[in-house]
């Protein structure tokens, strides 16, 4: 795909500029400009590009994904329920194909100081709200998907928290993909601040009703306040055609939390970038995950953890289990800066390779300037252990479902840690069923 | 209940068992007793189907099925139980989960029905009663982060919630302190009766003061190389296993 032009891209970018909202913006009609100008002067990224040495984007070029130009054909209430986490009790915000649909959400009366809504309708009703706020974090970061969401801005969701509000229930963030006539791509774009001592749940969680092709390509955007604390649940369930792209723009400052769980279950080709800047002092970051390659299945993850400032912890814990032909990608890179003194960072990646014919490349990397700080990483690339499963045949417990029980023992360290039980019980169940089906014999 | 026929077996190329006979009817204790290196553990092992070791010859019988052909499941299904030496941690399988899964399997295959969520619980805790384990121990991970003296208790917790025809204890009393030791012992005799055999292998008579066995073998070199009564364990204790192995070169 080298020399291939970023033209490829432009159907991701609805062609009638007019169309999007906000159009009439300045500043945000110039962000678009100067995304898709990136977007058109790097080009398509090629494997000669560190981000990209392991993934190749010729299976999702040759889809020819496009904006769709109509709106997608809204599921019933009804209809919506079989995608429901049994025994969750939230602010329910859904949105299809990347459109924030207020017939689907539900979100109940919140908290005085805490507003939640479509970017679409913020930017026509308060057009300065996000002006020199949304796309700040991403920015720097120059990712090429990132730009091509900022070049395609639409909407999303807007959580706006005041300082110490807190929202009691949590926030779920349901991202519905609908099949249509053509192969569709949708951008959903997300601002979440939480301003200083404000606590949430944010659960986001990407789903579909059927098999469909699609893409998505999603960019949340966090900004935390002096000590505030966000709990993120992030689900990917996307259908087992589809493309996925998430990134994660993380800003965090002084005393500041964040606990994020990363499920990465569904779609066939997915890639996920999360990028942390910790930029206030004893700023806490913390990323876990696991994900589950398939046969044919491609789970992609890029963490780029920044120490900017002393005394900051951070933990990038990811596990993985591969079968058949699948196929997974870590590139975890941590960085601490020259007066970043007293970091503390810990990076692990396990994988437990269940076929001979799956593969995982595992890049973790530490780049540390400052000289007193803690920091490690570990990397493990097995099988499931002779021993394990002979103790649990002893037990008059089959090979089959002897191996199933200890990749769910794998697994359980990164369940445990998602912060909703009734999502902890429905991942553990999916994944026990992804399991059952797992030809791992 | 148990018959072995002239067997042996080799880890890699080293023949380990060198023609070993035995023969176990139910109701009785057996004690195998041996210096390091005789081959106690793989007997074990042999028998309870763990991987890495080849039989080369001879056969063996546990209730009129060739043992040696079936999957170590099945045998544990036919009621084969084996004590780990080491009892092996499984970080994250839930010991409850662990448990039911593989008591029901045994019941299933008794053509029993499985049990529910309630009569299962019912059913643990008596067991555990037995043993002097906490409940607490049914929400932990199998094994991890056990001390030694939990982990060799929770073997024989299992023993008596699976209830085998014939139970391999293998070097059972290993790494435990006397009341640790008594704990254990007691348990394996409450689970004694007519219809249950077991296999008590160890390097000490210490065990045996405790789980009083019916005959005694000394295994040496890969073979039995005598047998006697509970006498027998209390006269190596005395003299050592020099005695008999000289005995048995002078023979």
């Amino acid at each position: 795909m080298t020399g291939a032009s970023a033209a490829s891209f432009d159907n991701w970018v609805p062609a009638r500029a007019a169309d999007l909202p906000g159009a009439a913006l300045d500043w945000l009609e110039s962000q678009r400009h100067q995304a898709l100008a990136r977007v058109r002067a790097h080009g398509i990224p090629s494997s000669k590009e560190e981000a990209w040495r392991y993934t190749s984007l010729k299976g999702l070029l040759e889809q020819g994904f496009s904006a769709a130009a109509e709106r997608p054909p809204l599921p019933t209430l009804e209809a919506l329920h079989p995608l429901l986490v049994p025994g969750l009790d939230s602010h329910r915000v859904v949105l299809v194909n990347g459109c924030y649909i207020p017939e689907l959400s539900a979100l109940g009366p919140l908290p005085l100081g805490v507003r939640i809504g479509g970017l679409r309708s913020l930017l026509a009703s308060e057009p300065d709200a996000l002006r020199d706020r949304l796309n700040g974090i991403a920015e720097g970061h120059q990712s090429f998907f990132a730009a091509l969401n900022t070049a395609g801005l639409d909407d999303g969701l807007v959580v706006m928290m005041e300082p110490d509000t807190r929202l009691d229930r949590p926030l779920e963030l349901i991202h519905l993909a609908v099949g249509m006539d053509a192969p569709r791509v949708a951008q959903p774009r997300h601002w979440v601040a939480l301003d200083e001592g404000a606590q949430a749940r944010l659960i986001e969680r990407y789903v579909s009703l059927d098999q469909s092709l699609y893409c998505t390509n999603s960019v949340l955007e966090i900004a935390l306040g002096r000590d505030a604390l966000l709990e993120h649940d992030r689900i990917q369930s996307e259908s087992p055609n589809a493309f996925h792209i998430a990134g994660l723009y993380l800003h965090q400052e002084t005393g500041s939390r964040y606990h994020g769980v990363n499920i990465g279950l569904g779609g066939r080709w997915a890639r996920t970038e999360i990028y942390a800047r910790l930029a206030g002092m004893h700023a806490e970051c913390d990323l876990q995950g696991l994900y589950l390659a398939g046969d044919r299945q491609l789970m992609d993850y890029h963490l780029d953890v920044d120490h900017a400032v002393p005394a900051c912890v951070s933990r990038e814990g990811f596990k993985g289990i591969l079968y058949g032909k699948g196929r997974a990608v870590f590139d975890g890179r941590v960085v601490v800066a020259k007066e970043a003194q007293k970091s503390d960072a810990a990076m692990s990646n396990h994988n437990l390779m269940l076929s001979e014919s799956a593969e995982i490349d595992t890049k973790p990397q530490l780049e540390i300037n400052a000289d007193d700080v803690k920091c490690s990483h570990g990397t493990t690339v097995g099988q499931l252990e002779p021993e394990m499963l002979f103790y649990l045949r002893s037990r008059g417990i089959a090979a089959p479902a002897a191996r199933r029980m200890l990749c769910l023992g794998f697994a359980e360290e990164v369940i445990a840690s998602l912060h909703a039980e009734s999502v902890r019980e429905q991942i553990s169940e999916q994944v026990g069923q992804r399991l059952e089906t797992a030809p791992i014999d | 209940m148990l018959s072995v026929k002239g067997l042996r077996a080799n880890v890699g190329e080293n023949e380990i068992l060198k023609g070993l006979d035995i023969e176990v009817r139910p109701g009785e204790v057996h004690a195998i007793m041996g210096p390091n290196g005789s081959g106690k553990s793989t007997l074990a092992h042999v028998l309870s189907g763990r991987e890495g070791y080849s039989v080369t010859g001879g056969s063996v019988t546990f209730e009129g099925q060739d043992l040696l052909a079936l999957e170590p499941e099945e045998r544990a299904r036919l009621g084969l139980f084996l004590a780990f030496q080491y009892p092996v941690e499984l970080p994250g399988v839930n010991n409850t989960y662990f448990l039911k899964a593989a008591l029901n399997s045994i019941r299933k295959s008794r053509g029993q029905e499985e049990l529910d969520a309630v009569s299962f619980l019912r059913l643990i805790k008596e067991k555990l009663k037995i043993l002097h384990l906490d409940d607490s121990l049914l929400k932990r991970a199998v094994n991890a982060g056990f001390s030694g003296g939990e982990k060799k208790r929770n073997e024989i917790f299992q023993m008596a919630l699976l209830e085998p025809k014939l139970a391999i204890l293998d070097e059972t009393d290993s790494g435990l302190d006397i009341d640790a030791l008594r704990v254990v012992a007691d348990g394996v005799n409450a689970l004694r009766s007519p219809q249950r055999a077991m296999l008590v292998v160890t390097h000490y008579q210490r065990l045996l003061d405790y789980i009083e066995p019916d005959i005694v073998h000394v295994l040496a070199k890969g073979r039995i190389i005598r047998s006697g009564g509970k006498e027998l364990a209390r006269e190596l204790e005395e003299k050592g296993y020099g005695w008999v192995l000289d005995q048995e070169q002078a023979a």
